[in-house]
């Protein structure tokens, strides 16, 4: 078996207790290790009516495992130098550990312990449940969250897996049980439709290896796959959201998008790094922030999943100025869509991104993340080694197509989260005493 | 300077220029990258009533254009080239960070030079920005955690300008002009009170040669001007209570800590990572996605695990001068402000009695010597660190830090404790959420 040690040429390895296992190089000169799991176990998959269930079983994943309650997992972390993390999504959820690279066969074990035999102490699902509630009221107070929350559910029908954010409601928490969680973890912590990640220094025959040891009691079932019902064409139509008290507006626009694996992806992308995507270079920072002074945060993002996705514009300003904001991002949004971006903008957006690779091989943390990109979106071992000419491919007219076929406006749904007018001086929601 | 053994730092060239300018060279031939941080030692510790958030206002103007790159063109020339660059002001010190592909490293050096002494700061680009920054306050200000620290700073300092945010007061935003921000950058900024570090894969000879070309030529300007408003010891608890829209009752209580380099250093920094977790200083980790909680922290454990709070952590970062050391707490739902902070008083006043135990003392000492060994990987962080000790001391200073903080003993942290949390000298402050959640 070669043995590559380039960290963009991924190498895909035999099925490991029917988990796929991506092997990925550290880059030069790091002296860490990564390695995640994930899994088919995403809110999409909550069962009904027990919504935020996904996210409560990956919460507890770090709370104890196989032999370690909670404490003597967190100390064992320490005492190791690792880190680990978890993170859900409507898709998929992950494992993550990270730690010194000279101890990267123990910690691999130690993930697998974690991801195949979670403990779900009662005194965990409490402190979890009530965690969970708070995140509830976090979301519904928070005018950022607040509005990522109601664009969803704008844009997706009841029953669609993107329209949650996996928090559930203050019914569906109070039924959490241990039971319940046991038998979400045994259906979609399988090895069936999952990968396993690794950024280590040693060959692929090794990590198979040692993961065939760690993961050997995995169940490889399949569990159920995820259901999309239609997502009928919307009408543009704006949601304003009463929040008194706050000191900013938070504006979001967005619509449903296309998966990463569209053939459409890369000049969907570079259309919204040219909107949005691509910080200062963006149209949207310097012409609705450095131009006209009006936000400090405004930016554009397409949130491409495996099976479809959305875009979103965001931007935060002061309750006088959200009108103005609004028609500057409509406006922007226009242009992208029926006018050509020019010849030079592109370029750089192109070579921003390019060049971008370089970054990523900074660290072994920064590189993992490009190997779980490529590999759960299935694309190919050495997708960023070909990731240049992809996008030197794009042409002006593919942007413009893109942005108009993929960045729809007229299915736009515009969400205002914050106070319609300023709080006068003496009238402020607080008060010192 | 030789790569040192127990933190794990790359060796480092280190000069200084005729005009002042400190300059530190770590070049990693097998890093892909490198990245440029010059660190200037003016913070919001340099302002004064009127015109609190100049340093970050002449943070932001330093994007607004110099001599050879007008406005706008910094941001452009590192972004094509798939370049990162940004910067964060503090209370003592104001930092400019872009990492490049390797072969742009003339690049940062180029700009950083041309805006050290010479940044355009127009009256018509000040004045747009300012709305900016009043965005910029403004969205911190939706955050209840915000609103309670600046509180919290404002009553422990009545003298010290450690008593307002680095982002200023709002009617000091709204008033300050644009001459009394190019006196301000006019007396600070220069490379006499500036450190500049370069970190990654580079030859270090032709970029000694390289900065020594574009940096020394630069007048000597700039000045680290000492803080003469000495805070006076406190007197008495001091508390306030906020309320507005938000989740649950918030706590945050401070008390007076040391300064960077007092004797009560060290085991403050221990003091911090027994409270909260985090190895502040020595940590290797990195957070992903979403906040790290550490089950082994003596607040976790009290308050969150016994289901009162459904987050408690500590914050220490060591100052210049004497700061404060918070813990603070999100209470769980149905629990009060003042039995969360009940709750806090018994953590810290147990400590303190009592003392840590040989064994959390043990599982620092790891956590630091762990953290410490993977600190150092990829050029931003080592730039980062480097930048940061030479800037509030020297990088030495950081060596010793280590060996201290592995020797320190169980009955120095508890005598710390018992200096640092005075009942006199606690500040506190509650947030009440009122209003709900907001209208559906």
């Amino acid at each position: 078996m070669s043995r590559t040690n380039d960290p963009l040429r991924l190498e895909y390895g035999r099925e490991v207790e029917g988990l796929s296992l991506v092997r990925q190089s550290p880059p030069a000169g790091a002296v860490s290790f990564s390695a995640t799991y994930i899994g088919p176990a995403g809110w999409g998959f909550d069962p009904p009516g027990e919504s935020g269930t996904a996210w409560a079983v990956n919460q507890l994943l770090l709370s104890g495992a196989g032999p370690y309650d909670r404490l003597a997992l967190a100390r064992l972390l320490d005492r190791a130098g690792a880190t680990l993390s978890t993170d859900c999504d409507p898709e998929a959820a992950e494992v993550s550990i990270w730690g010194p690279a000279a101890d990267w066969e123990k910690l691999l074990a130690l993930l697998a312990e974690v991801v195949t035999r979670p403990r779900f102490a009662p005194e965990d699902v409490e402190r979890v449940r009530r965690q969970l509630a708070e995140r509830q009221l976090r979301e519904l107070a928070q005018p950022g969250s607040r509005a990522d929350r109601e664009l969803l559910r704008a844009i997706y029908p009841r029953g669609h897996p993107y329209r949650s954010t996996g928090l559930g409601d203050e019914r569906s928490v109070r039924r959490i049980r241990t039971d319940r969680l046991l038998r979400f973890h045994e259906r979609q912590y399988t090895s069936g439709d999952a990968l396993l990640i690794v950024t280590a220094p040693a060959r692929l025959s090794r990590v198979e290896t040692v993961a065939r040891a760690c993961f050997s009691r995995f169940r490889s079932e399949r569990g159920p796959s995820l259901r999309f019902p239609p997502v009928l064409p919307g009408k543009a139509r704006t949601i304003p959201l009463e929040l008194p008290g706050r000191a900013q507006v938070e504006i979001r626009v967005g619509a449903g998008a296309i998966s990463r694996s569209d053939p459409r992806y890369p000049a969907a992308f570079l259309a919204n790094e040219v909107l949005g995507g691509a910080a200062q270079l963006s149209r949207l920072f310097r012409r609705i922030r450095e131009a006209h002074g009006l936000v400090y945060h405004a930016s554009s993002e397409i949130e491409a999943m495996r099976f479809g996705g959305y875009w979103t514009l965001a931007a935060g300003t002061a309750p006088e100025r959200r009108e103005k904001v609004v028609a500057l991002l409509a406006r922007e949004l226009a242009q992208i869509a029926d006018h050509d971006v020019s010849a030079s903008e592109l370029q750089e957006v192109r070579e921003s991104a390019i060049g971008d690779i370089a970054l990523s091989l900074e660290s072994t943390a920064r590189a993992h993340e490009l190997a779980i990109e490529v590999a759960y979106h299935r694309l190919p071992a050495d997708h960023f080694l070909q990731w240049p000419a992809l996008l030197r491919e794009v042409r002006v007219k593919d942007v413009r197509a893109a942005a108009e076929e993929t960045m729809d406006r007229r299915q736009a749904v515009t969400v205002l989260a914050g106070p319609s007018a300023r709080a006068g001086r003496g009238n402020r929601a607080s008060g010192v005493s | 300077m030789t790569p040192h053994r127990g933190v794990r730092r790359p060796k480092v060239r280190s000069f200084t220029l005729r005009n002042g300018l400190r300059v530190l060279l770590a070049a990693q031939s097998t890093s892909p990258t490198a990245s440029v941080w010059v660190w200037y030692r003016v913070g919001s510790k340099n302002e004064h009533p009127g015109i609190t958030g100049a340093s970050h206002w002449v943070e932001h103007m330093l994007f607004e254009g110099s001599p050879r790159f007008k406005k706008g063109e910094i941001d452009r020339a590192v972004l094509r080239v798939g370049g990162v660059l940004n910067a964060f002001t503090d209370t003592d010190f104001t930092a400019y960070f872009t990492t490049v592909p390797r072969e742009h490293l003339s690049l940062p050096l180029a700009f950083e030079a041309d805006r050290m002494t010479r940044a355009a700061i127009t009256d018509e680009e000040v004045d747009r920005e300012r709305s900016v920054i009043h965005s910029e306050r403004e969205g911190n200000e939706n955050w209840p955690e915000f609103r309670v620290e600046e509180e919290l700073y404002q009553l422990a300092f009545r003298a010290h300008p450690y008593r307002w945010d680095a982002l200023g007061r709002r009617r000091d935003i709204e008033r300050m002009t644009a001459e009394q921000l190019r006196e301000y950058y006019r007396r600070f900024y220069g490379p006499k009170n500036a450190v500049l570090v370069v970190a990654g894969g580079f030859d270090p000879k032709p970029i000694e040669v390289e900065v020594r070309r574009r940096f020394s030529g630069l007048p000597p300007w700039g000045s680290d001007v000492e803080v003469v408003d000495v805070e006076p010891p406190p007197s008495g608890e001091r508390r306030a209570t906020l309320s507005g829209p938000g989740t649950t009752p918030y706590v945050q209580v401070g008390w007076r800590s040391p300064a960077l380099r007092d004797d009560g250093t060290v085991a403050t920094l221990v003091l911090d990572t027994l409270l909260g977790g985090e190895s502040r200083l020595f940590s290797g980790g990195f957070h992903w996605r979403g906040s790290r909680e550490h089950p082994t922290a003596r607040l976790y454990r009290a308050l969150v695990e016994k289901g009162l709070a459904v987050r408690a952590t500590s914050g220490w970062s060591p100052r210049v001068y004497p700061s404060l050391f918070t813990v603070q707490a999100q209470a769980a739902n149905g629990v009060s402000g003042d039995r969360l902070e009940r709750a806090l008083e018994a953590v810290v006043a147990r400590l303190a009695r009592d003392g840590p135990s040989e064994r959390e003392m043990s599982d620092v000492r790891t956590r630091i010597r762990r953290g410490a060994a993977l600190a150092y990987e990829g050029a931003t962080s080592v730039a980062f660190r480097i930048g940061y000790f030479s800037t509030l001391d020297s990088l030495p200073f950081e060596d010793r830090l280590y060996e201290r903080l592995l020797r320190v003993s169980r009955r120095e942290v508890r005598d710390q404790a018992r200096a640092l949390f005075q009942p006199e000298a606690r500040v506190v402050v509650h947030y009440e959420p009122k209003g709900g959640t907001g209208s559906e």
